[in-house]
């Protein structure tokens, strides 16, 4: 591997720090629009989360996931640490998928966000309302969760040109020797 | 001029001048403008003068402009400053008169139910996110006295209960939601009992049911529902909301009723919670004397 000048390290550095900080700025912004109003919304957290992970290593994405997760309990009213676990995993997963099978392209995060999207909304029609047997419950599933998903998907497209455009300006190049360019094997060195 | 007075073209004048004199008198005696010809040249020159009078304002008023700009500048900042500080004082205003306004109807608890002990208005902090039930979290805790259980109001009616209280903020739990139960009396006949309890057809409109209903009632469209404090959790005689229509329950051995809350529950910007009230968990204490009772017979 090609030394790093101390000057590229020092840049790897801040636009590291400056990428994390716009990340958690997009999840607070994320967190205060799912919480106002009364209409129903996206879980804009859930493809935030995704496409945080998938550009990321694997450790920042789960932390990511988890927090995002904390933040949907909050705002949905649901068993804290529910969401947490189910966003930490998916995060973890997608960081693995996109690293060891998927290229990073828009139709390959569309897919993954609406995949992870409907299971969470899946889970948690199936534990917060179907589990109860509550009279006409599918209607909730129908006119809410399906609603909220489709909402979530559309909404990934905004927050995938958004993730595109923060992680152009701040994610550090890859600066690649000759030798290096022509080793296959070699693990991509911005995922900090 | 002595040729001139005795020339034809001097009587011609003068005779104009007369006829034209003659006009003046004619007009005096018909109020002025409203001799037909005047009206007539009024009528023809009206959209000339207009445009004339308009181009000529503007010209005087851009010849004022650039003679007064400096004054004008200096007058319009001092008008923009003014209205700022008009617009914060309104807004002041506004808000002091919303607060009044909110706390005067909560007064009104206060003196309707001498027995209730009331928290401080509570503000609604925010709807829980797709929620269809209408969950709310608002901004009283456990540090202001509320307890989970507690019955939620505003002076219109009753909106739910508090079900999850921390330090500074709780979550309350509507009417609408079907894992509420409401024990519900008519106000008219106060003998037509049920249990108010949501349902996902109704929360759709904002409704919320009245179930368990025996087949004999009078019930009837526009019956109001209060509370009938059975329970020791809601207090007595609250109002809960109004009858729309009734039907058969799904299994057709009882009688339900859609109901119109008293309440929007789904634009709340403030309601108050009942801490303490006279019956509050009337059936625990007589459990609890039961049992105290019975041991004193063991």
């Amino acid at each position: 591997m090609r030394i790093r000048t101390t000057r590229e390290q020092n840049i790897l550095r801040i636009k590291t720090s400056l990428r994390w900080i716009v990340y958690y700025l997009l999840i607070f912004l994320s967190f205060i629009i799912m919480t106002s109003g009364t209409l129903y919304k996206p879980i804009l957290l859930v493809p935030l989360a995704i496409g945080i992970a998938v550009n990321n290593n694997i450790y920042g994405s789960a932390v990511t996931g988890a927090m995002c997760g904390f933040l949907i309990d909050i705002s949905c009213g649901k068993l804290f640490g529910y969401n947490a676990v189910i966003l930490a995993f998916f995060c973890i997963a997608a960081n693995l998928v996109f690293e060891l099978y998927l290229r990073d392209r828009f139709i390959n995060f569309m897919i993954i966000t609406a995949v992870v999207s409907y299971i969470q909304c899946r889970l948690d029609y199936k534990f917060y309302y179907q589990m109860w047997g509550y009279e006409n419950v599918s209607r909730i599933f129908v006119r809410v969760s399906l609603r909220v998903w489709i909402y979530t998907v559309i909404s990934a497209v905004f927050i995938y040109l958004v993730l595109k455009l923060v992680n152009r300006l701040l994610m550090p190049k890859e600066h690649l020797t000759i030798e290096e360019a022509f080793n296959t094997n070699i693990q991509p060195e911005n995922r900090r | 001029m002595r040729d001139f007075i005795k020339s034809t073209r001097f009587k011609v004048l003068l005779a104009f001048l007369a006829f034209l004199v003659g006009i003046m008198v004619y007009a005096v005696t018909k109020g002025g403008y409203s001799v037909s010809g005047a009206s007539f040249i009024n009528t023809i020159t009206k959209p000339f003068r207009a445009a004339s009078n308009g181009i000529s304002m503007k010209m005087e008023h851009t010849v004022d402009k650039l003679k007064n700009a400096d004054s004008y500048f200096e007058e319009n900042e001092k008008l923009r400053k003014q209205i700022g500080e008009l617009n914060a004082q309104l807004t002041e205003y506004d808000a002091i008169k919303a607060e009044v306004e909110e706390l005067r109807k909560f007064v009104t608890i206060k003196q309707d139910h001498e027995d209730y002990q009331l928290s401080q208005p509570c503000k609604v902090l925010g709807y829980v996110t797709n929620d269809p039930f209408k969950s709310f979290t608002i901004d009283k805790g456990s540090e202001d006295g509320i307890l989970t259980y507690c019955p939620v109001v505003t002076s219109e009616g009753l909106v739910g209960i508090t079900v999850e209280v921390s330090k500074h903020v709780s979550t309350v739990r509507t009417i609408l939601s079907p894992d509420l139960s409401v024990a519900a009396v008519a106000s008219a006949s106060n003998a037509d009992q049920g249990i108010i309890e949501g349902n996902v057809l109704s929360s759709e409109n904002g409704h919320t049911k009245l179930v368990h209903v025996p087949k004999k009632n009078k019930l009837k469209r526009g019956d109001l529902m209060i509370t009938a404090g059975s329970s020791g959790i809601f207090p007595k005689d609250y109002p809960i909301g109004t009858i729309i229509e009734t039907g058969f329950d799904s299994n057709g051995l009882s009688v339900c009723a859609e109901i119109q809350p008293c309440v929007d529950v789904a634009r709340l910007t403030s309601v108050i919670v009942i801490t303490d009230f006279s019956g509050k968990h009337q059936d625990e204490e007589e459990e609890e004397a039961e049992e105290e009772a019975e041991e004193d017979e063991d």
